[in-house]
């Protein structure tokens, strides 16, 4: 019985082993955490080096407009208009951005007034019954970020049906429940702006790793995708080594970020991570590895070699220790206060009959000319880089 | 080793004194010396695939990795071997992680921002042991409804914001120790979370195998009722236990905050079962009454290593949870067999 036993472990033990070993061979089709649906990269970069001064999306049919319109709303054309903005909630570094963006395009334009009021937790009940009080109140606009898309669609039409303008920034809803939604960034152009940033510090003949979330999260598929679609296009002299999960775990994800640097040695040049778990993470493995490229740390700096660079999506608080060290140099977000800037000026046009249906482009103020995409939907432009220069400037 | 063969030390020591070689097997095929052997055979094997799997640096990290999970997977074990079971765990490292943290960057001495979590582990482990012991709430209860209370709770206090400008020397660990030579051998800088891992772990199965309380631990899993009839207070027994679980889940969470620049104020996802799962593929028998720490020290270290291994040959990890989901099986059936080995044998 006891032989049997051991003899039984030993085999289950050799075939897990053995499994495990010959799995290399069968997975020519390696996972790269990216999905299957078509790509649309976005132009390289200008031939100098430059970044191209416009991200003109190519040239594709234009989907119709799609959105909603106020029914009968009183034409306040270039007069006062007292606003509301309804975020998900109130009381987070992130909101507090989008509503001191707010504050400065109104500031700029003279004649919008606009108050934030939301729930103090992210619930849907709460956020419609705010809009529901405001609706009765009489505003002559509702700015929105939607705590769910659906749930939040009836309350929103009742406004336009009031006369009130509706337009969504950072959560969209149903598109017919607003008139326009403000995108902060597209899949494409967070790609482009992830991909430039680790060309501008491995050069466009490096090898990466990706540390990504997991393999079900359709957002991080959706940017692999379009990360390794623009960087076929542009920079076909880069190596992807290979992606490897982490969870939403930052222990997990500094464990497989070391992996993968013990694993490649001097043969990795740069991690992308794709989460604000993952990004903190693998600069830290990259930190205690001491293979930062300028390492205050330490004395003995590595050679550039050795040295990895970590390019990332996440939020700034997440990243200050590793940018104010040096050892990362970029990362990738939107801006929150020029998201809220640009939707008081969306808002504002209109209002002022400017910005309807059927039009391409609309101004806003500082940020230049935004482009209008997928129907009724203003692309804020292309994502926002921090740096050691201005991420103290933030704070969600 | 021969704990997991002989789970209730007053039965008679039959066969120690008998057959040598049935002596040998029952070491050999202890769960602890299996995993060992799947240890080392995985280390040798991916090892000579890519060197580097066990250059100095990874294999440090394979150790290093799952030090804290081996730490409070001692604390499981003395739950489990009792018969009750943790899952709040998890959700218990979040809350005393970002204590630790919080007191750090207010200002506490750092030896408080690193006790103050123990000892409210060891509070939280009190109540849970006080509803288990003395209410006869089940465990799995208990645990369940502090679970969500934990996880909710923290959410709501930290509203998700990450603890970040920790002072220096916070870190523990980070730590190292010092690399040195002797005798011509260099021995490497040690992170200290694998020290702390071996000591508790050593300290742990010592009392658990020679002190009248951790013997009474697996007397009370084993049989509840023969343990009472023989003066044991079940009551007592497992009020230290789950205080002891609170103190390894605190020290766990001293490590875990510790480790990274940045303390993730969120409750890491599945990190209980990760607690389990080392100590179930470490031989800790989900019925009670058998297990050893040493072997959910193995298991901690072998899923680290069966995860780094993952990366290094080129598998999709898609697979880590299912090996991980053989070893549990292949674990658990180990666990049935022996059982039934040892009821013939003892039924006769």
């Amino acid at each position: 019985m006891r032989k049997t036993l051991l003899v039984g472990l030993l085999l289950t033990t050799v075939l897990v082993l053995g499994f495990a070993l010959a799995m290399p061979a069968a997975a020519q089709d390696r996972w790269d955490g990216a999905d299957d649906l078509p790509v649309s990269p976005l132009e390289c970069p200008a031939m100098d080096g430059e970044m191209a001064a416009t991200d003109e999306p190519a040239a594709m049919e234009a989907p119709e407009y799609d959105g909603g319109q106020a029914v009968n709303a009183p034409d306040l054309a270039g007069q006062d208009i007292v606003l509301v903005d309804v975020p998900k909630l109130v009381g987070i570094g992130y909101f507090a951005a989008t509503t001191l963006g707010e504050q400065q395009a109104a500031e700029e334009l003279g004649n919008v007034t606009v108050t934030t009021d939301a729930p103090t937790e992210a619930n849907i009940d709460d956020q419609i019954a705010v809009i529901d009080n405001y609706i009765t109140q009489g505003v002559n606009g509702i700015l929105f970020a939607a705590n769910d898309p659906v749930a939040i669609a009836p309350v929103l039409r009742r406004a336009l049906e009031a006369g009130i303008h509706v337009v969504g920034y950072d959560a969209n809803s149903e598109p017919d429940a607003r008139e326009w939604f403000v995108n902060q960034a597209e899949f494409n152009g967070i790609a482009k702006a992830m991909v430039d940033s680790m060309v501008a510090e491995i050069g466009d003949a490096g090898s990466f790793a990706i540390v990504t979330s997991t393999f079900t999260t359709p957002n991080q598929a959706r940017w692999i995708a379009e990360m390794q679609a623009y960087q076929e296009k542009c920079y076909p002299g880069m190596t992807w080594l290979e992606t490897v999960e982490a969870q939403e775990d930052n222990q997990l994800s500094f464990n497989q970020a070391t992996t993968l640097l013990n694993k490649y040695g001097p043969d990795v040049d740069g991690l992308f991570a794709m989460t604000s778990v993952a990004t903190p993470a693998a600069a830290e493995a990259v930190t205690q590895a001491g293979l930062c490229s300028v390492d205050s740390a330490s004395a003995a700096a590595p050679s550039a070699e050795e040295a990895v660079a970590v390019v990332g999506l996440a939020t700034p608080n997440a990243m200050k220790p590793y940018v104010n060290d040096s050892c990362v140099k970029s990362v990738v977000l939107w801006n929150p206060i020029d998201l809220g800037y640009a939707a008081v000026y969306v808002m504002r046009a209109v209002v002022d009959g400017e910005f309807g249906p059927g039009d391409t482009t609309v101004e806003a103020g500082r940020l230049g000319t935004l482009t209008v995409v997928n129907g009724s939907e203003v692309l804020l432009g292309p994502p926002f880089i921090y740096t050691a220069e201005n991420i103290n400037d933030f704070d969600f | 080793m021969t704990a997991t063969a002989k789970p209730v030390p007053t039965p008679a020591r039959r066969d120690d004194t008998g057959n040598f070689v049935s002596r040998l097997i029952s070491i050999v095929s202890s769960q602890e010396i299996i995993l060992l052997f799947v240890l080392i055979a995985l280390l040798a094997s991916v090892g000579s695939a890519n060197p580097r799997y066990v250059a100095e640096r990874n294999f440090i990290n394979i150790f290093n990795g799952n030090a804290y999970i081996a730490v409070a997977a001692i604390g499981m074990t003395m739950v489990i071997i009792s018969r009750n079971i943790d899952i709040s765990v998890g959700s218990l490292i979040g809350v005393l992680g970002t204590i630790s943290g919080t007191l750090a960057i207010n200002g506490s001495p750092i030896w408080v921002s690193w006790l103050v979590p123990i000892l409210v582990g060891a509070l939280v482990g009190a109540a849970i042991g006080f509803m288990v012991a003395y209410l006869r709430i089940p465990s799995i209860v208990v645990t369940l409804g502090l679970l969500s209370i934990l996880k909710g709770g923290l959410i709501t206090v930290t509203s998700g914001e990450w603890i970040t400008d920790l002072p220096e020397g916070f870190f523990l660990a980070q730590m190292k120790t010092p690399a040195f030579s002797i005798l011509g051998l260099s021995i490497p800088a040690i992170p200290s979370p694998i020290i702390i891992m071996f000591v508790l772990t050593l300290i742990a199965v010592l009392w658990m195998r020679y002190s009248q309380t951790g013997r009474a631990i697996y007397a009370v899993g084993g049989n509840a009722e023969a343990a009472r009839l023989s003066g044991i207070s079940e009551k007592r027994i497992l009020m230290t236990v789950f205080i002891l679980n609170g103190v390894f889940v605190g020290i766990a969470a001293v490590l875990w905050a510790t480790q990274l620049s940045i303390i993730q104020s969120t409750v890491p996802p599945g990190l209980e079962l990760q607690i389990i799962t080392a100590a179930v593929v470490g031989g800790v028998s989900i019925l009670g009454g058998v297990g050893t720490a040493f072997g959910a020290m193995i298991a901690a270290i072998l899923l680290s290593a069966i995860n780094s291994a993952l990366v290094f040959i080129d598998i999709s990890p898609y697979w880590f949870r299912a090996v991980v989901g053989i070893l549990i099986l292949v674990t658990v059936l180990a666990d049935m067999l022996r059982r039934r080995r040892t009821a013939a044998a003892s039924g006769d």
